[in-house]
């Protein structure tokens, strides 16, 4: 086992990354060891890199410990880059932990400072001065190239500054200059964020922290209503809207919520969010209360207005569509189905269920083709074809006389059929079976759709499957 | 005169309990009382859905309430079929005369996986319009309940199906009374299908017992039955709850095509229990004319021991 971290005692003392156990133990017995959890921190980072959400939406992972923040254009907010640099350490170092910090043109000199040198902020155009004094491993280099450039005596960024670019590249190869290149601002460099960016976005920020549901809820409806005019300036209403809540110790909590139709209608948007409240009730710990609150359109149809009546209610009220909103909501998207026919034989294969939430959105309106049957197909269908034992069918392909079926034996009574359906050649093998498809009415009157899959032949008994019960 | 004021006050005030019971309006009772005893249910209070076949509407005083919640049971799960059938027959009914033609089918995981999911293509073959039919699969009956209660409430759907298994003790009295009156307020109906369920208080309108029957043959053109084929689907249906004090037993025919209910042509007394074949073959006629056996001879002094 070796050392992965030192906190500041333990580097004074003299202890080093990489160093064994043992020897650490040896030269100073006392010292506390807690094995390295890399889940863990990862979790921690995520959670840091949530909370810098109240900054800027653009939140990068930089590896295992490093955050970056894009905050172009969120500097306005505050009053000034200097201010707002010191208001996430500040904030960072009361929760407990210790951050070195940049702000710069490039993310590239950023993490060079903030690893290499005192952080701070670095004013546009004077990146080329600061970095020169820094050591060439600021530039986010692989090991290899950092030694054999102290091999060539090239330590610091300056002495690679002051070299011909085309040595330097046939020496090293691209990948050096390109993140010279970064640094300095002359190549663009994005970040990746972490969630994808909202469409529009309110934001609240409370003087008092608050915790109960009501005044949640009554928070949410308000940012809707001046979401109301963006949504409506962009043509358009939202689909999947998210709350965010920062609670005062710095946990963040989304919540997200669908609809069926594109929504404007504050109300109804701070409704779906009671319905979510209320299921992931337990999960949301208010503690000491939230403190900060964004309510974030991720998706967005476009919707046209509609006119109140005289009455006062708009035209185009769906009561459906609410109830789908709610139960969505409530219970989660995929115990809602709906139906969509699909032109296919097979019975398993003409209809498939999805989320009724997206049902309008998927299928545009559009009414179902037309069924392609005109025979009779049983009320319920049984999810995968159960096998049933037959006895004494008509060979070769009369239906059976009786059956056993989940170890009950089935006198037939009537039958109807066979209806033939062929296999899809084009998405099953070409060897599948055709099957044979029989309504059945068993001597207790219970009517069944039973198939023969496959034909008699000499070598060669066929199979039989129950598929559905008729009423 | 003072004494007999009373009598006639807390006569009014009983009747009106038991209206309430009933599910009718106070002011209905009061109308009535000054009308003169006249106890015939005024069809003002509560829309129903006539069946049209005329001895069972004479049954049901009307049809089945479009306000409430009406029980369909069956005694065993292998009866799923005919009562699915029965069920989606009336919400095929409900659909004709409702403006909005959704339909939710809260059904329950284990008898889906026993009976199988509705089959759309089968559905609009039976009758209903399946454009707005949604199937929710809870996965509690707490989340049923409640869907059945939001979705009732909603009234955006002309009929809402919750299909229960058994007799939980998390749906008891007091949640199907919950139910009911949810029903009632919003002035939708709730079709509750019990499988493999036993005969239990609730709070439901009316309780239908259902099991298969022997399929009608099919009708050709010419008018004349098509013999060994299996045409429309026959149930064999109990009303175990009504105002009638005797269960009704009948046996009725849903013709998918019509969207109609019709007496099926060979009426046969009603099992409930009981593994006799519905195809019982031709009864014998009772003997009739014989000659009586012979008399045994001599006196009876004792009966036989019994053990």
């Amino acid at each position: 086992m070796r050392l992965t971290a030192l906190d500041e005692v333990a580097a004074e003392l003299g202890l080093r990354h990489g160093q064994g156990l043992a020897e650490a133990r040896a030269m100073y017995p006392a010292i506390d060891v807690a094995e390295e959890d890399p889940t863990a921190d990862k979790a921690l980072l995520e959670a840091i890199a949530d909370w810098c959400d109240r900054y800027t939406p653009l939140v990068a992972l930089d590896g295992s410990d490093g955050l970056f923040l894009d905050i172009t254009g969120c500097t306005h907010l505050f009053p000034g880059e200097q201010a707002l640099l010191d208001d996430i350490l500040l904030r960072l170092f009361q929760m407990g932990f210790k951050v070195q910090g940049a702000i710069s043109g490039s993310p590239g000199l950023s993490w060079a400072i903030c690893r290499f040198g005192q952080g701070g902020l670095i004013e546009g155009g004077g990146g080329e001065e600061v970095l020169a004094s820094h050591p060439v491993a600021c530039l986010r280099i692989g090991g290899g190239t950092i030694a054999a450039l102290n091999k060539l005596g090239l330590k610091q960024v300056g002495d690679l500054l002051s070299m011909p670019r085309p040595a330097l590249a046939r020496r090293f190869g691209g990948q050096l200059l390109l993140r010279l290149d970064q640094a300095l601002g002359h190549e663009e460099e994005p970040i990746s964020p972490r969630r994808p960016v909202a469409l529009l976005s309110v934001e609240r920020k409370l003087a008092e922290a608050i915790q109960a549901e009501e005044e949640i809820l009554e928070l949410a409806a308000r940012m809707a209503l001046s979401l109301r005019a963006s949504l409506e300036a962009r043509g358009a209403g939202g689909r999947v809207f998210e709350l965010v809540l920062f609670r005062v110790d710095g946990r963040v909590f989304r919540i997200a919520a669908g609809a069926s139709r594109p929504l404007r209608d504050p109300q109804k948007i701070a409704g779906l969010f009671a319905e979510r409240l209320k299921c992931v009730h337990d999960e949301l710990d208010a503690g000491f209360g939230f403190e900060l609150f964004r309510l974030n359109v991720l998706q967005h149809d476009s919707c046209e207005a509609s006119q109140d009546n005289l009455l006062g209610k708009a035209e185009g009220e769906a009561p459906l569509a609410d109830l789908i909103d709610r139960i969505s909501a409530r219970l989660g998207e995929d115990v809602l189905q709906a139906f969509q026919l699909r032109k296919s034989h097979i019975p398993e294969r003409a209809v498939f269920a999805h989320p009724a939430l997206g049902h309008e959105a998927e299928t545009g309106g559009k009414p179902n083709p037309a069924v392609m049957t005109e025979r009779e197909r049983p009320l319920r269908l049984l999810a995968r074809p159960e096998p049933v034992e037959a006895f004494a069918a008509i060979v070769p392909d009369g239906p059976p006389s009786r059956f056993r079926w989940r170890r009950v034996l089935h006198d037939v009574a009537r039958a109807e059929g066979p209806e033939r359906i062929s296999p899809e050649w084009w998405l099953d093998q070409e060897t599948a079976q055709e099957r044979d498809y029989f309504r059945l009415e068993v001597a207790s009157g219970h009517r069944f759709w039973v198939y023969r899959q496959g034909h008699y032949a000499d070598d060669y008994r066929p199979t039989w499957h129950m598929h559905g019960i008729f009423a | 005169m003072a004494k007999h004021a009373t009598a006639q006050e807390r006569l009014l005030a009983l009747r009106e309990t038991i209206a309430k019971l009933e599910g009718k309006t106070p002011t209905l009772v009061a109308e009535e009382g000054r009308q003169g005893e006249r106890m015939a249910a005024t069809e003002k209070g509560s829309r129903r859905i006539a069946l049209e076949v005329d001895e069972l509407d004479a049954a049901l005083e009307g049809g089945v309430p479009l306000e409430g919640m009406t029980e369909i049971r069956t005694c065993a799960m292998r009866n799923a079929g005919a009562g699915s059938g029965f069920v989606l027959a009336l919400a095929a009914l409900i659909q004709r005369q409702a403006k909005g033609s959704a339909l939710l089918w809260i059904s329950d995981r284990f008898s889906n996986v026993e009976a199988g999911l509705p089959y759309p293509i089968g559905l609009a073959q039976y009758g209903l319009q399946v454009r707005h039919f949604l199937h929710a699969l809870p996965r509690k009956l707490e989340d049923a309940l409640w869907l059945a209660e939001t979705a009732a409430a909603s009234g955006a759907l002309a009929a809402t199906i919750l299909e229960i298994r058994g007799n939980p003790s998390a749906f008891g009295l007091s949640e199907s009374r919950r139910l009911s009156l949810r029903a009632k307020a919003a002035r939708r109906p709730i079709l509750l299908l019990r499988h493999a369920g036993e005969e239990e208080a609730s709070s439901a309108v009316f309780r239908f017992h259902a099991e298969p029957g022997p399929a009608a043959e099919r009708v050709l053109p010419s008018g004349t039955m098509l013999g060994g084929s299996i045409g429309s689907p026959v149930f064999r249906l109990t009303l175990e709850k009504s105002r009638n004090p005797a269960p009704l037993s009948f046996l009725l025919e849903w013709n998918s095509r019509d969207r109609q209910f019709c007496l099926a042509r060979q009426p046969e007394p009603s099992r409930l229990a009981g593994d006799a074949t519905a195809h019982s073959g031709p009864r014998l006629p009772a003997s009739a004319d014989g000659s009586d056996r012979a008399a045994a001879l001599g006196r009876l002094l004792a009966f036989d021991r019994a053990s």
